[in-house]
């Protein structure tokens, strides 16, 4: 039946590409020099930065905005064949690109290319001088890792698309480009494995790409809103990620990466809970290390979102819960203090933030001042002045530090903001309370869909296979089967690779 | 209306909230409550409700405050200790109840009434009984220790690994109390006046809801847990087996590495048989005599070994009858698997009259590293 639907609808899309095509502006060149300058100024509202050159004595001119282009890619494209004599004019310059269409020429124009015109000559040439401003392909900051690939990607989209090919050499790998932002043009790539990615997945993504209306896009944390599926949930439906390797490894398994020009971060979807607490490290390391650091990354969830509430339904509802022996040091930190116990985590953890807050914008020398400051001497001045119990700082320390695990930024925000609720859940209701809060978080995850793929897979739906990589990593030769989760067309991804063991056995006895 | 739903979910949460809170810091914790018999048939209710302070920095500095009252019920004393104390009396954290040995006396469930009908009450507290008043037990202070609560605790627990108790508390004694047919020990305290400390003295027998006056000595109780088949980290009896000039050659302290207890219950129509045999397989920790060297040595000793035990549980046996004690659970037993049997007797007379046939057999298996 997919296929079908799949047929059905590319036969649509097909249609309205076609249709979209025709509406392209069309502005055919004219024999005057003068006329077709004159068009092009205007459709550029005569901005400044457009450079005009007039050559061959007035006979002829070379447009381009100057600030777009390379003047060394000018002199070499373009004057020094003529200057070589290989060439009697510039339209016979192999490398131009013709039109006699002025509104192909003012877009080229703006993608950096200098345009060519003649007096009495209807023919455009076009050659592409763009200069290009790199950084080199640095390892991300916010995604670093101590083994593998140190690389990551930079705002220029071809770069980004050549560090993914490098690491796929397949034909099966497709690009798909799409202007997107009215006025920005921005050039958004999607890019996923033929025969790999779900078609039905690949089509709902170009359906809401293509359905954005909007005058600009800016990154792609603007694409996400427009087209992830449930814009209200606190969770991140796609993944955002700097790093080639992550990237080549979800399209590896059937996803699909949508990159932005401008912008380092590429987006992943289909999503799920667990890929956020995938770390490419996990796979650098023996499998061991990767289990337990990743169940402590999962614990980790648990502490950031739930252990204040859970202290603070301790010690103001069910304190008969609290150990013998920690009666004392608890009770005589608390005894003192004036405010209720949410009062104290909320002060906490808004003093948290506002360090955090305020270290990430500023240069880090006085980041780590910040820090400084706002941990050792505030956390300790709280507790002497009486304002916090000693025991808060120690629990909102361990969520802060626990929400700083998670490997991804966006999640590790998501997991801050839904310490509140549970607050103050836990601190009208006690365990009551806290136990419907996780519930309701529970409930949300189980509901939650990311392009039609359940967001919580492979715990709900339960897929036991699939847990191989979830809570625990697996040997990657015992990962035989892709996650189920993304609806890759081929479930196989690995075969015997260890049959040499079987045959040196056998060999031996 | 959606609009209003939010409202009233969102104010429901706000403005109720907190109303069911019991603010940890707000309350007085009394870790240790000491109840006594007191005058014109009243009640004395004694608790240690310790105040600490200088949590975060330098050491803690904690007071004890020792308030008693006479009232008519156990909560009603509460309530005059609560106009007391500043913040709300709790008693949800108590360690352990102590009964003056008057009280204990008498009826004990309906002192106990209140502990088990609060779902907050601490359940895990243990139940000792004081030979004297609980009070006296509550007040003193020993050196080191900073609270009674916790020396008690601690001193139960250590009383508890050596297999002198059987480290019940108040939710395992309460289905003995009201259980017919069955009876149980509670650990008995008392205060040394040669010392100055508190001393676990032995095992306070009960018969019914009552404390019958009669205990089993400390040293004994580890045999009366054995042959109940209750075992802690470890058992060591130390027992005289010799007759020679010096004492201290007279003496073999054994440690129990196995053992196998074994009741077998006969019963009639006009008499009740109950064998008991216990095996001990022992690991000898002291012999100052020493020379542990040949067979017959180690034989003779075990035979010695077993003859004392013996006479040992038969003393304890006819000491249980006398107090109508029915720690083994005969009563149940037979109430459960010869009921026609149970029907026809009353049991608190028949039991006195139970013939016990107790037997105990120590085998010596280990010596240590040296013969």
């Amino acid at each position: 039946m997919g296929f079908f639907k799949d047929f059905f609808h590319k036969d649509q899309r097909a249609d309205r590409r076609i249709s979209d095509e025709s509406q392209e502006p069309k502005q055919p060149s004219t024999r005057n020099l003068s006329n077709n300058i004159d068009y092009i100024l205007n459709a550029l509202k005569r901005t400044e930065d457009l450079k005009v050159r007039i050559l061959k004595k007035g006979d002829a001119a070379l447009l381009y905005i100057e600030p777009l282009v390379d003047q060394d890619k000018v002199q070499m494209n373009i004057f020094n064949p003529i200057e070589i004599g290989r060439v009697d004019s510039i339209h016979d310059i192999p490398s131009a690109k013709e039109t006699t269409n002025l509104e192909e020429a003012v877009n080229s124009l703006l993608r950096g290319h200098a345009v060519y015109l003649e007096d009495e000559n209807r023919r455009v040439s076009q050659f592409s001088v763009t200069s290009v401003f790199n950084r080199s392909v640095e390892e991300p900051a916010n995604e670093k890792v101590v083994r593998g690939s140190h690389d990551g990607f930079v705002e220029n989209i071809m770069v980004n698309i050549n560090l993914v090919r490098k690491r796929i050499e397949h034909r099966d790998l497709k690009v798909k480009f799409f202007k997107v932002g009215k006025k920005t043009n921005t050039n958004v790539a999607i890019l996923y494995m033929e025969g790999l990615a779900d078609p039905e997945v690949v089509l709902k993504m170009e359906e809401r790409l293509e359905a954005i209306d909007s005058d600009k896009v800016q990154s792609p944390g603007y694409v996400e809103e427009f087209v992830e599926d449930s814009a209200f949930s606190p969770f991140p439906q796609m993944l955002n990620t700097e790093r080639p390797d992550r990237v080549v490894a979800n399209l590896m398994e059937g996803r699909v990466a949508l990159f932005s020009e401008g912008s380092p971060t590429s987006l992943i979807a289909p999503a799920t809970f667990f890929m956020f607490y995938q770390a490419p490290d996990d796979y650098n390391t023996r499998w061991y290390t990767g289990t337990f650091v990743r169940l402590i990354r999962l614990a980790s969830f648990l502490i950031a979102v739930g252990l204040p509430a859970l202290y603070i339904a301790i010690v103001s509802f069910h304190f008969e819960v609290i150990p013998d022996d920690l009666i004392t040091p608890v009770k005589s930190s608390i005894n003192e203090i004036a405010y209720p116990p949410v009062v104290e985590a909320l002060v906490m953890v808004i003093i948290i933030e506002l360090i955090r807050e305020a270290g990430i914008r500023l240069p880090s020398p006085v980041g780590q001042t910040i820090g400084i400051v706002g941990g050792l001497v505030i956390g300790d001045a709280v507790v002497r002045a009486g304002l916090i119990s000693n025991i808060m700082v120690i629990v909102i320390a361990l969520t802060a530090i626990s929400s700083f695990v998670v490997p991804s930024n966006e999640l590790s925000t998501t997991l801050r903001l839904l310490t509140f609720p549970l607050i103050c859940l836990s601190a009208t209701l006690g365990f009551v309370g806290l136990i419907f809060g996780f519930l309701f978080i529970a409930v949300h995850l189980t509901k939650l869909e990311s392009f039609g793929v359940p967001y919580f897979a492979p715990v709900a739906p339960l897929r036991l296979k699939d847990l191989k990589d979830t809570f625990v990593r697996f040997p990657i030769f015992m990962m035989k089967n892709r996650p189920k989760d993304a609806h890759p067309m081929d479930y196989k991804a690995i075969g015997e690779s260890r049959e040499w063991k079987k045959n040196e056995q056998s060999k031996k006895s | 209306m959606k609009k209003l739903s939010l409202l009233l979910i969102i104010s429901a949460l706000i403005l109720s909230g907190c109303w069911d809170q019991r603010q940890f810091k707000n309350v007085k914790l009394a870790l240790s409550i000491g109840l006594d018999e007191g005058s014109n048939g009243q009640m004395t209710e004694t608790v240690s409700i310790p105040t600490v302070r200088g949590g975060g920095e330098g050491p803690l500095e904690e007071t004890v405050q020792i308030l008693s009252s006479d009232a008519h019920t156990v909560l009603d004393a509460r309530d005059k200790i609560d106009r007391m104390i500043s913040h709300s009396f709790n008693p949800s954290k108590m360690e352990v109840l102590l009964l003056g040995e008057d009280l204990a006396k008498k009826d004990i469930y309906p002192v106990l009434d209140n502990f088990y009908r609060n779902p907050n009450s601490n359940l895990n507290a243990k139940l000792v009984i004081v030979e004297g008043t609980a009070r006296k037990a509550l007040e003193f202070r020993g050196a080191g220790e900073m609270r009674i609560s916790e020396y008690l605790n601690g001193m139960l627990e250590g009383a508890e690994a050596a297999s002198r108790t059987t480290g019940e508390n108040l939710q395992m004694i309460c289905a003995e109390l009201v259980e017919e047919g069955e009876d149980f020990t509670l650990p008995l305290i008392k205060f040394d006046e040669e010392e100055v400390a508190l001393e676990f003295s032995g095992l306070a027998l009960m018969s019914g809801e009552k404390y019958t006056g009669e205990k089993i000595s400390a040293e004994q109780a580890p045999l009366l847990m054995l042959l109940k088949g209750i075992k802690g980290r470890f058992v060591q009896l130390t027992r005289k087996v010799d007759d020679n000039e010096e004492e201290i050659l007279d003496y073999i302290t054994v440690e129990v590495m196995k053992f196998n207890d074994d009741m077998k219950i006969n019963p009639s129509k006009d008499e009740i048989k109950v064998d008991i045999s216990l095996d001990l397989d022992v690991r000898v920790t002291e012999y100052p005599h020493d020379h542990l060297v040949s067979e017959k040595v180690i034989e003779d000793l075990n035979k010695k070994l077993s003859e004392v035990l013996t006479a040992e549980a038969e003393q304890i046996i006819s000491k249980l009858q006398e107090a109508n004690s029915d720690v083994f659970s005969i009563g149940r037993h037979i109430h459960a698997y010869h009921p026609d049997v149970w029907k026809q007797m009353d049991w608190k007379t028949m039991y006195p009259e139970v013939q016990f046939n107790t037997e105990v057999n120590a085998e010596i298996q280990q010596h240590g590293i040296v013969n």
